[in-house]
């Protein structure tokens, strides 16, 4: 499971940055949340969303192993196992890893946990499967 | 405290010193925030006589309960202060992000008191507050300062900004925000610009504490749902406001020629459908809105970008002025917002000013040569300059169209089409008595945005003049007006039409305490009667007078168009506020009578 | 010739509760109203196939036509 987005439906309006700083930390904070939306104003005039496409690469170099993978395929930091050594974040290629020690003693991410898509009232976001990967 | 920022944030510009103080919780319990924090400070820190554009008056700018949370809609916030424009009571309500990252930086208000010696911007960043320099930017097109502080500190920071008409003190300068958001009405900008605020540039990273999380996510999803589920929300957010423009026209509600008539023969030149087709880009919202009414635009014409032209701009600067092309509309729209002036005041001026012109009661020597007749979108351009630099025939018109017809006379003050000196926004009532009404009696003047109640007309039929329109209007203005002392946006009720009962266990679930519609009505009604006795302390002589309408609607019907013909008899228009004044248990002139104060348990010393 | 037509709002009340009606198209959105006992005036919005239209379009075969009621404005 992953998330998808269509920016050209996006509105800016960060509904699902607020339900997804609930989802990951229990706050009403959206610099917590685990997707960006970078506003391009006053031109072009739209706005740019990433996700996380659930790659595997932050969990693939993180040397405690605090991110994890869950039963849907969807990775996760284990916040107790992270020791903000940052190793993760110049390896995703969306960047939409997160570390800011002002904020949270520990990484965050994506866990694909879709309330992000119950608010968002564009359609812009959407749950589905990973595509396959080329070996 | 459970839903609040915790803090009223003052700022004394003439020393430069920034103070916090907690939010009391007895404000927040009675006033609960946004336009009732407003009043509440208005009241009593502004003292009677203030000059609004001196250093007695206030900027009181407030988030709400509702803002920065998981609530469909949480994106407003208040601005308050004595108007410029009216000398009675302003407040402007303000979309985009900037009242969430209030409560970030965990402040409900931030007051600005005083004058400042030289041009400055207020800088927040969580508990760094400072007063910074603002000569770089000063003299500079409120789009283009927005966009360089966004380049300067990052787009976590909100920014509110005035342009070069409110550092003019042009009466009814705003202040804009998100490259498209305005605190539009009363001139808020020009009392900013007053005290030489350039901008107000805000972050907060801390989160905002809830009473009851799982009823709060339980409440906030349901609410997000029933948006998501609403009939007509494609629509809706295809279109925004500007899904109304062809039923305006159709019904004989859309102001034309300086509200001569109401339909307009070149309307579908700016219908929303042409608008869609022609220039919209992006469908831009505000802080946590699932039906985004933005409609950000470019034109080929001039290749500008726009966010709008909403509604009440395609009325007042398109129809009104005689403009039929909507990428002159959008032009005029984006000069307006990059010079920092209300479209809607701006249209109606103008439109009063050519028809000035049309009359021969101006000729081209006052307007400095330009051909002022409707339909000439280059002047509209031209105008708005000369309004923002107080230029020519611009420096009259700079002062609202009550004040420039006194000062012309001849008759003119008859089409000056404006209430207690606001002027009217984009429903032409001729034949309309509950929205005549509403804007006779609207707190701010002119407005519509209290009492929509044109539709209520259509429906009922939009002659009669009957004790249940006016229950109508009244229990609008009780209603409407809360969204903006909660901090949240009505539009997802009104347009949606989505069920009210909703917000309740949402309000409850993020405060703490339990209040239904009636008790939230209640503190409507206490504020209601509150700016009412506002208006009357700084006002003398205030009464039945400042409620009349402009004289066109009783003595001029529209002699084309759907409501040709048609008008309201004065002697309506008293009875419409007989009913009114007696409904509300105001005297027969209007002021609100002790037993009826009493019955709202409104403190003697806040209105002495 | 047939065309869809769903009513929305409030107007599903004036004509009795239905909100889907199966017409005949070649009509304008003007006549089909006043067929139904409806007040043109009273709809805000008509859109066809999702693309908002005047009272005054003509119905085609095939087409789905929306009404909407006017909510509750600015």
């Amino acid at each position: 499971m992953r998330l998808y987005v269509d920016s050209s439906r996006c509105s800016g309006c960060n509904a699902c940055r607020v339900a997804c700083s609930l989802s990951v930390f229990g706050e009403n904070n959206p610099k917590k949340a685990s997707l960006v939306i970078e506003p391009h104003f006053p031109a072009p005039g739209v706005y740019k969303v990433r996700v996380c496409t659930q790659c595997g690469d932050c969990a693939a170099v993180c040397p405690t192993e605090a991110i994890k993978q869950d039963a849907q395929g969807a990775y996760y930091v284990e916040f107790s196992e992270c020791n903000l050594c940052e190793a993760c974040v110049p390896e995703c290629p969306e960047e939409v890893m997160f570390v800011r020690p002002e904020l949270a003693d520990t990484a965050w991410k994506c866990t694909a946990c879709g309330d992000c898509v119950a608010v968002c009232g564009t359609s812009a976001l959407w749950l589905g499967e990973k595509e396959a990967v080329a070996a | 405290m459970n839903g609040y920022g915790g803090h009223i944030l003052r700022v004394n510009l003439a020393t430069g010193q920034v103070k916090k103080e907690p939010t009391p919780a007895d404000l927040a319990r009675d006033y609960l925030g946004g336009r009732g924090f407003g009043i509440y400070f208005l009241l009593k820190e502004v003292p009677k006589g203030a000059d609004p554009l001196g250093p007695e008056n206030k900027l009181i700018i407030s988030s709400g309960p509702l803002s920065g949370l998981l609530v469909a809609g949480g994106g407003k916030c208040d601005w308050t202060c004595k108007a410029p424009l009216t000398g009675g009571y302003a407040s402007a309500s303000m979309g985009g992000h900037f009242t969430a990252e209030l409560k970030y930086a965990g402040l409900d208000s931030i007051i600005l008191e005083g004058i400042s010696p030289k041009p400055v911007y207020l800088f927040i960043d969580d508990d760094k507050i400072e007063l910074r320099d603002a000569s770089e930017y000063w003299g500079k097109g409120s789009m283009t300062v927005e966009k360089m502080m966004k380049d300067k500190f990052g787009e976590e920071f909100q920014i509110a900004v005035i342009g070069p008409a409110g550092e003019n003190m042009v009466s009814f300068a705003h202040i804009n925000h998100d490259f498209g958001r305005q605190a539009g009405r009363g001139g808020v900008g020009a009392v900013m610009g007053s005290k030489k605020v350039k901008a107000i540039v805000v972050r907060g990273t801390k989160s905002v504490p809830v009473a009851d999380m799982e009823a709060y996510r339980k409440a906030g999803m349901a609410l997000y749902k029933a948006c998501k589920d609403a009939e007509g929300l494609q629509e809706w957010t295809r279109y925004g406001t500007t899904i109304v423009t062809s039923w305006c026209n159709e019904v004989g509600a859309l102001p034309t020629r300086n509200f001569s008539a109401g339909s307009f023969e070149g309307a579908q030149g700016i219908y929303g459908q042409t608008m869609r087709e022609k220039i919209v880009i992006t469908d831009k919202g505000c802080f946590g809105c699932p039906c985004p009414c933005g409609k950000y635009s470019k034109t080929k014409k001039y290749n500008s970008y726009v966010e709008g032209p909403e509604y009440e701009t395609i009325g007042l600067l398109g129809s009104n002025v005689g403009i039929d092309d909507i990428e002159a509309v959008a032009q005029a729209n984006l000069l307006c917002d990059e010079m920092g002036i209300d479209t809607i005041s701006a249209g109606n001026v103008i439109a009063w000013a050519m028809e000035c012109y049309e009359k021969g009661i101006f000729t081209k020597q006052d307007t400095g040569g330009i051909e002022l007749k409707f339909g000439n979108a280059d002047a509209v351009f031209k105008m708005i300059e000369m309004i923002t630099k107080k230029e020519g025939l611009g420096a009259l018109l700079a002062d609202g169209v009550k004040k420039a017809s006194q000062e012309i006379g001849k008759g003119t003050e008859k089409f000056a089409i404006q209430v207690k000196g606001m002027e009217q926004s984009a429903y032409q009532t001729h034949n309309a008595t509950a929205m005549l009404l509403a804007y006779m009696t609207c707190d701010v003047g002119a407005h519509h945005n209290r009492a929509w109640a044109i539709t209520y007309d259509i429906q009922v039929g939009r002659d009669k003049v009957v004790p249940e329109k006016v229950a109508r209007v009244i229990w609008l203005q009780h209603f409407r007006p809360m969204f903006d002392v909660l901090g949240a946006c009505r539009l997802q009720w009104v347009e949606l039409g989505i069920d009210r009962d909703l917000y309740v266990p949402l309000l409850e679930a993020i405060t703490g305490i339990h209040r239904t519609w009636e008790d939230i009505e209640k503190v409507g009604e206490r504020i209601w009667n509150l700016t009412r006795l506002y208006w009357a302390r700084e006002n003398a002589g205030f009464g039945r007078a400042w409620d009349m309408p402009a004289p066109r609607f009783y003595e001029e019907p529209p002699t084309s168009g759907v409501t040709k013909g048609q008008y309201t008899k004065l002697e309506d228009v008293n009875k419409l506020l007989d009913m009114y004044y007696e409904q509300r248990g105001w005297d027969s002139n209007g002021l609100p009578k002790p037993e009826t104060l009493e019955k709202l348990g409104i403190p003697q010393e806040l209105v002495a | 010739m047939s065309a869809i037509f769903r009513l929305s709002g409030s107007l599903k009340d004036v004509v009795g509760g239905k909100d889907e009606y199966i017409i005949e198209a070649g009509h304008t959105v003007r006549e089909q109203l006043l067929a139904l006992g409806i007040v043109p005036e009273t709809v805000a919005m008509v859109s066809v196939n999702g693309a908002m239209e005047t009272k005054d379009y003509v119905i085609q075969d095939g087409d789905t036509v929306r009404v909407l009621a006017v909510v509750g404005g600015g």
